[in-house]
């Protein structure tokens, strides 16, 4: 790159001025004329059939506008579009079948008289026996929804090599069953939608707390039978998403039919209790898992059967247990293995992709079982990582699943530096002296591969204006990764412009017809791509006009940071400015340039978190002393960001590690529904992270561009039960279960430790 | 309904509210100053801060009629005829935000926390920041940008903005 080059350039972001001052517009800010205010009133049962629902008192509340039963109309009893293979209706209909559910649903004024008239309704329930964990739902004496004969609703299935067999070829075999709570992602800003129909127009436009605008607009337009040109989705400002903003929810179909039915503005803004009772949770498995090893550890098979507590409905928790499976090899070479992940059905609210979206959870498991393996043989436990990990010279590696082939870096090498950045021989002896001041140290090693986007597209249009400035749109839309800065970083380069002469518009299908959306660290290499080679596309746009001025053949036009020249003749030239002058003085359309950039190849981040954990002997309260990572970014576009994706991963991650959990009784029934209960990490109890780069491009797109945001959150559950159980190494610990709480914690050790 | 008196951003308004509305719906509401967020409802996540007579208050939780006669500051009143308040500039040169749905508490917080307390350490701007959330940064960015404010406003001692 050039020294000019704005990318790999820590640039404040873009977009922050307005959010600094208060300035910014989430869904909750839009106030729609008029507009009727939408509350829902939810299940308070895991399972029960609905005897009766009596909504008159709570129609006759002066303020309130309709009340919406399930019986009323047919529309409320569709299923919601985009779920598969079944999928609730809308409002649920004789049966609720998670608390959460929504039942009832209520326009009023505002959401005080909303709320008044949801405590009006009287719904009468009867109770039905619930299925609350895999267990009891693998029995099959409770069928959840009949119609699909088993409670299990995916399986996926891997094998390589020998598979299971090659079990005999191993001289230790280690077996554990590890677990995973659930959790919850809870973005600081809840779910939200607004909707206002123009009916001169037959136009609905939305306003959507949504990572993916074009998506929202199938399925809105599908539900309501209109053609997705009449529905123009727009996501405002949006405070985080981390997966739980992509799918479909019943309160999406709502305030859009209302809007358009009633002709009304209609804004439903969740509160924080809905974000832990209807949003959809992740994590939570339990996987039955062997790993087969030599002496010198290197690893033989991995055998692993799984179940995945998914829930009520599949949600989007069926991409999340398969791609479990493809993140089970972690960065080692497995030779032979055998895999079956089962989704289950069980009464809660649904599983679907919360950041990593299986990444954490197949990693976890290889890293627990390799410490399990190294304990078993005597071996160190970053010793028998260096053993396994995939060198430099085994790349391409084919890991023996479809499609996963592990491309660039140096696994071993960036290992190496994380122990040396440690200094194990030093940390040895700090634990020894530490232990005779009442302090445990623990020291936990993981290592991961992030893989990142490897399917669909996304797509940028820019538009020259008559002022020089070029504006981009594109469907990937923004939840606080900083999109408007590092793509308007990759065009300025592309077009020889400043940051100041780009405006990024993202989340908005009447930008762009097409897209798909930000997820699964896909934005900077799909969209990032695409906007250079829309950039491309504009200059080639550009060369007649600028061969016009230049008085030459336009095969003779060469560009260059933001000059346009005859070959050879560099001290003529025009710009984009020029251009626009001229092209205004013809009559001329704006110029532009859309390009879509189309890929299967995935991306291939890796790295290793090292973490020292300080438990008191005596209070078993526990900190984190020091949190080390060593990671690839691949090309990195602002630092600035990477780095602020890769720390808010991982104390996301601390969260899912060692405090968050979202814990039911034996009826279903929720009992972690604020945050008093359910503990997001806060400023004291979270660490400094220390990040140091090996960043390798990735070979499989033109910018080399990878992943970014699920590096931090991959091993932090793995990597922090292995320090836990490093600093009772003494009673031999063994921890099963993440997150290791502090309750969960002085369980284990009260019991002496050993619960394998 | 109840008449009061508030005084928000230096502005003063006469208002009618039922009894029963909370400071924050007030003023994102009725005043439309959307700044002030509303993350948990429950005075867990600090979102709603605001400046009560300089002090920081929880806007979800306070009834609008107890701030009868109040002075308000909100994030919308931080930042002087356009010019960012040093804690505001710091935020955004140290990538303290990302969704920035937090940031409006976490600034008003800091600003607080930057009267009290001109030069705090790491561990007291943590402390100081543990009853506000964020989701997105892991904190470090944060912490990070209220040194840089705490260190500019000690350069530019004795006319920098109050924040009230």
């Amino acid at each position: 790159m050039a020294a000019s080059s704005w990318i790999g350039r820590p640039v404040p972001r873009i977009e922050d001025r307005p959010l600094i001052q208060g300035l910014g517009r989430y869904v909750s800010d839009i106030q729609l004329p008029n507009q009727w205010t939408l509350v829902l009133v939810r299940s308070p049962h895991a399972h029960a059939r609905i005897r009766a629902v009596d909504v008159t008192e709570a129609q006759r509340l002066p303020g309130v506008f309709y009340v919406a039963t399930a019986t009323d109309d047919e529309v409320f009893r569709r299923p919601l579009p985009g779920m598969s293979p079944i999928a609730p209706p809308v409002l649920a209909y004789e049966r609720v079948y998670y608390v959460g559910q929504p039942v009832v649903a209520i326009l009023a004024e505002n959401r005080y008289v909303a709320e008044d008239a949801a405590d009006l309704v009287k719904v009468q329930y009867e109770p039905l026996p619930s299925v609350t964990n895999v267990e009891h739902a693998l029995k099959g004496d409770l069928l959840l929804h009949p119609e699909l004969g088993s409670n299990i609703v995916d399986h996926v299935s891997y094998r390589r090599g020998a598979g299971h067999e090659a079990l005999n070829q191993a001289d230790v075999v280690v077996q554990v069953t590890l677990r995973m709570g659930r959790v919850s992602a809870q973005p600081m800003e809840p779910r939200g939608i607004a909707a206002i129909y123009h009916p001169a127009d037959d136009l609905l436009t939305v306003y959507h707390a949504t990572q993916s605008v074009h998506r929202a607009q199938e399925r809105i337009a599908e539900f309501l039978g209109m053609p997705t040109s009449q529905v123009r989705v727009i996501a405002p400002d949006v405070g985080g998403g981390f997966g739980v903003k992509n799918g479909t929810y019943p309160e999406e179909a709502l305030v859009t039919y209302f809007a358009r039915h009633w002709g009304h503005p209609v804004k439903w803004t969740g509160d924080r209790f809905e974000e832990f009772l209807g949003t959809y949770q992740e994590r939570e498995q339990t996987h039955h898992a062997t790993l087969g090893v030599k002496k010198d550890g290197t690893i033989v098979a991995l055998v692993d059967t799984y179940y995945q507590d998914n829930g009520a409905f599949p949600g989007g928790g069926i991409m999340v247990s398969r791609n479990t499976a493809r993140n089970l090899m972690g960065p080692y070479r497995i030779p032979h293995f055998a895999i079956d992940g089962y989704t289950v059905l069980t009464n809660k609210v649904p599983q679907a992709p919360y950041r990593g979206a299986g990444r954490p959870q197949g990693h976890y498991v290889i890293e627990r079982l390799l410490d399990r393996a190294a304990d078993t043989l005597g071996l160190d436990r970053a010793e028998i990582r260096l053993r396994n990990l995939v060198r430099p010279e085994d790349l391409p590696y084919d890991t023996g699943i479809p499609d996963l082939v592990y491309d660039s870096g140096n696994y071993p090498e960036v290992f190496r530096d994380l122990l040396d950045l440690v200094d194990l021989p030093a940390f040895r002896r700090e634990q020894a002296e530490a232990r005779q001041r009442g302090v445990r140290l623990g020291l936990g090693l993981a290592a991961y591969v992030e893989i990142s986007a490897g399917f669909g597209f996304e797509g940028a249009r820019l538009v020259l204006s008559d002022n020089g400035t070029v504006t981009l749109y594109t469907g990937a839309t923004n939840q606080g990764q900083g999109h408007r800065t590092s793509l308007a970083q990759i065009l300025a380069d592309t077009l020889g412009l400043g940051l100041e002469d780009i405006t990024v518009v993202e989340g908005d299908t009447a930008g762009i017809p097409r897209g798909i959306g930000t997820f699964g660290s896909r934005t900077m290499i799909m969209a990032g791509n695409a906007t250079h080679m829309a950039g491309e596309r504009l200059i080639e746009a550009a060369k007649p006009w600028a061969a016009e001025l230049l008085e030459a053949h336009r095969d003779d036009i060469v560009f260059d940071a933001g000059h346009f020249f005859v070959k050879g003749v560099p001290s003529r030239s025009v710009n984009w400015r020029d251009l626009t002058e001229r092209l205004k003085a013809a009559g001329s359309a704006p110029l532009t340039g859309e390009e879509y950039f189309s890929s299967n190849v995935a991306t291939y981040g890796f790295g290793a978190h090292a973490v020292i954990v300080e438990i008191d002997e005596a209070t078993l309260q526990l900190r984190i002393q020091r949190y080390l990572i060593v990671h690839d970014s691949g090309t990195v576009v602002n630092p600035l960001l990477t780095n602020g994706q890769v720390i808010g991963g991982t104390i996301q991650g601390l969260g899912s590690a060692l405090w968050e959990e979202m814990q039911f009784n034996e009826d279903g029934q929720p009992l972690t529904t604020s945050f008093l209960d359910y503990l997001l990490p806060a400023a004291v109890e979270s660490p400094e992270i220390e990040i140091h780069h090996r960043d390798y491009r990735a070979p499989g797109n033109p910018f080399g561009f990878k992943g970014v945001g699920e590096a931090g959150i991959i091993p932090s559950q793995a990597v922090i039960l292995a320090a836990v159980e490093d600093a009772y190494r003494d009673i031999q610990l063994r921890l099963d279960y993440a997150p290791v709480t502090p309750k969960r914690l002085f369980a284990t050790v009260a019991e002496g430790g050993n619960r394998a | 309904m109840i008449p009061m008196t508030l005084t928000v951003n230096g502005q003063s308004y006469q208002l009618t509210v039922e009894p029963r509305w909370l400071l924050a719906d007030v003023l994102r509401e009725q005043l439309h100053l959307t700044g002030t967020h509303l993350g948990c409802e429950h005075g867990v996540c600090g979102a709603c801060t605001v400046l009560w007579d300089g002090r920081p208050v929880r806007s979800c939780l306070t009834l609008a009629v107890t701030a009868d006669g109040a002075n308000i500051l909100t994030i919308e009143g931080l930042a002087a005829e356009g010019i960012l308040h040093p804690v505001q500039e710091a935020f955004w040169q140290e990538h303290a935000l990302q969704c920035g749905f937090c940031t409006p508490g976490f600034i008003l917080t800091a600003v607080h926390l930057l009267q009290e307390n001109p030069e705090p350490t790491r561990e007291e701007i943590r402390e100081a920041l543990a009853g506000n959330l964020c989701r997105c940064t892991g904190y470090q960015h944060i912490v990070n940008a209220v040194q840089r404010a705490a260190a500019a406003l000690s350069d530019n001692h004795g006319h920098a903005p109050s924040g009230q």
